[in-house]
């Protein structure tokens, strides 16, 4: 860190290289599901680069960067709480989004919500897509599969509550 | 292991200017310089000097008075330089921090303990006790914005001590440029009052640090 201070490439360049080693162990053990780790190792590494002026050569290297890393966690989890309050709403919004979206964005955002759909009940998934994506009303939709309006209702609540669960991160349900 | 980090470090690595050393210390004198002009000239035309200001400059509890703002001041200071940078420890500042408080308390209530009881009121509450705090407060705004500016450009790591730390401070200075103006003289008076004002400034550090020092 003193050659960086001091502007010499090269040892610099060795030095981030040690350090986005370590910084993956960091956040490999403490990310939280729905945070990139790799995202946060490259943001701390920006953050090494462009604060580096408040390293203080007596201190060690390594209790400076790890508390840059440990801000950097706690800034990312700030911002996901932010705008991870309301999962329910979320997947209404994805669902939306892709009525919105046309051409290719649309096509990812159908292959995205394809994969995100494979972990929900089959029915569960069919209602969510009629009512969601093809605009049929809940009532139609609740014909078509032999249920009451309500059961319908209630399914694809517990449907899109549960994929905000899955991604939304872990603070969502329960406690 | 991943492409896209490796990239970064080198893109990183490729330009690397030189650091001066004493980059952090530059940087808060410079926020809380230009916050401190800033503060003087509102002081000045707010308010203007105390019309005795040539006398009372040649008595001890004027200085005892801007003594325990600055020294305050730059004790914050100091202390806002360790917060500014990741993983310093506060150590000894955080007590040393106290000790003006500690010293302002002790003379006050010495001096309201031999007072006469008729004389007791006139002692803490002064002519201004109402006003001053406010007073102080609002001539530390100018330092608090200049201490957040500077260390947002640092690296705090503990926003809500931090913007404690950078309200105190500002306050402080803030009640040391305020003694110019202001004519109160009782210890009591100063170590209830003034320290107020220093507080006003600091709850409002704490209260918006979150918001106003992150940085990415």
């Amino acid at each position: 860190m003193l050659a960086g201070l001091a502007g010499e490439a090269e040892p610099y360049r060795r030095l981030l290289d040690e350090l986005s080693r370590l910084l993956r162990a960091f956040y490999g053990r403490r990310c939280p599901p729905g945070l990139d780790a790799e995202d946060l190792v490259q943001e701390t590494l920006i953050a090494v680069h462009s604060r580096r002026a408040t390293y203080d050569p007596g201190q060690p290297f390594t209790a400076w960067a790890y508390a840059i890393a440990r801000y950097k966690l706690i800034d990312a989890l700030r911002r996901a709480r932010l705008h991870l309050r309301a999962p329910a709403e979320e997947a209404d919004a994805l669902f939306s989004a892709l009525d919105a979206a046309g051409g290719a964005e649309a096509a990812m955002a159908a292959r995205d919500l394809e994969r995100v759909m494979a972990v929900l009940p089959a029915r569960t998934r069919d209602l969510i897509r009629e009512t969601k994506i093809d605009g049929l009303s809940t009532r139609e939709a609740a014909q078509r599969h032999g249920m009451t309006e309500s059961a319908v209702k209630v399914a694809i609540h517990r449907g899109l509550k549960s994929l905000g669960g899955q991604y939304g991160g872990s603070d969502v349900e329960g406690d | 292991m991943s492409k896209a980090t490796d990239e970064l470090i080198a893109r990183l690595s490729a330009d690397v200017p030189k650091v001066a050393p004493g980059a952090v210390a530059r940087r808060l004198a410079l926020g809380l310089g230009l916050g401190g002009v800033v503060s003087t000239a509102l002081m000045l035309v707010w308010l203007g000097p105390r019309p005795d200001l040539a006398q009372a400059l040649s008595t001890p509890m004027f200085w005892m008075k801007f003594g325990y703002a600055a020294i305050t001041g730059l004790i914050l200071a100091a202390l806002l330089g360790r917060l500014a940078r990741p993983g310093a420890r506060a150590g000894v500042l955080a007590g040393l921090a106290a000790a003006p408080f500690a010293v302002v308390a002790a003379m006050a209530l010495a001096r309201f303990a031999l007072a006469p009881p008729q004389a007791q009121h006139d002692l803490l509450m002064g002519h201004t006790s109402m006003i001053c705090p406010w007073r102080i407060a609002t001539i530390g705004l100018p330092l608090l914005a200049g201490a957040v500016w500077a260390v947002r450009g640092l690296a705090p790591t503990r926003l809500v001590l931090a913007g404690l730390v950078a309200g105190g401070c500002a306050g402080a200075v803030g009640a040391a440029v305020y003694g110019f103006a202001c004519d109160e003289t009782s210890a009591p008076f100063l170590a209830i009052w003034y320290t107020l004002g220093m507080a006003l400034v600091a709850a409002l550090g704490a209260a918006a640090g979150t918001r106003l020092l992150r940085w990415r």
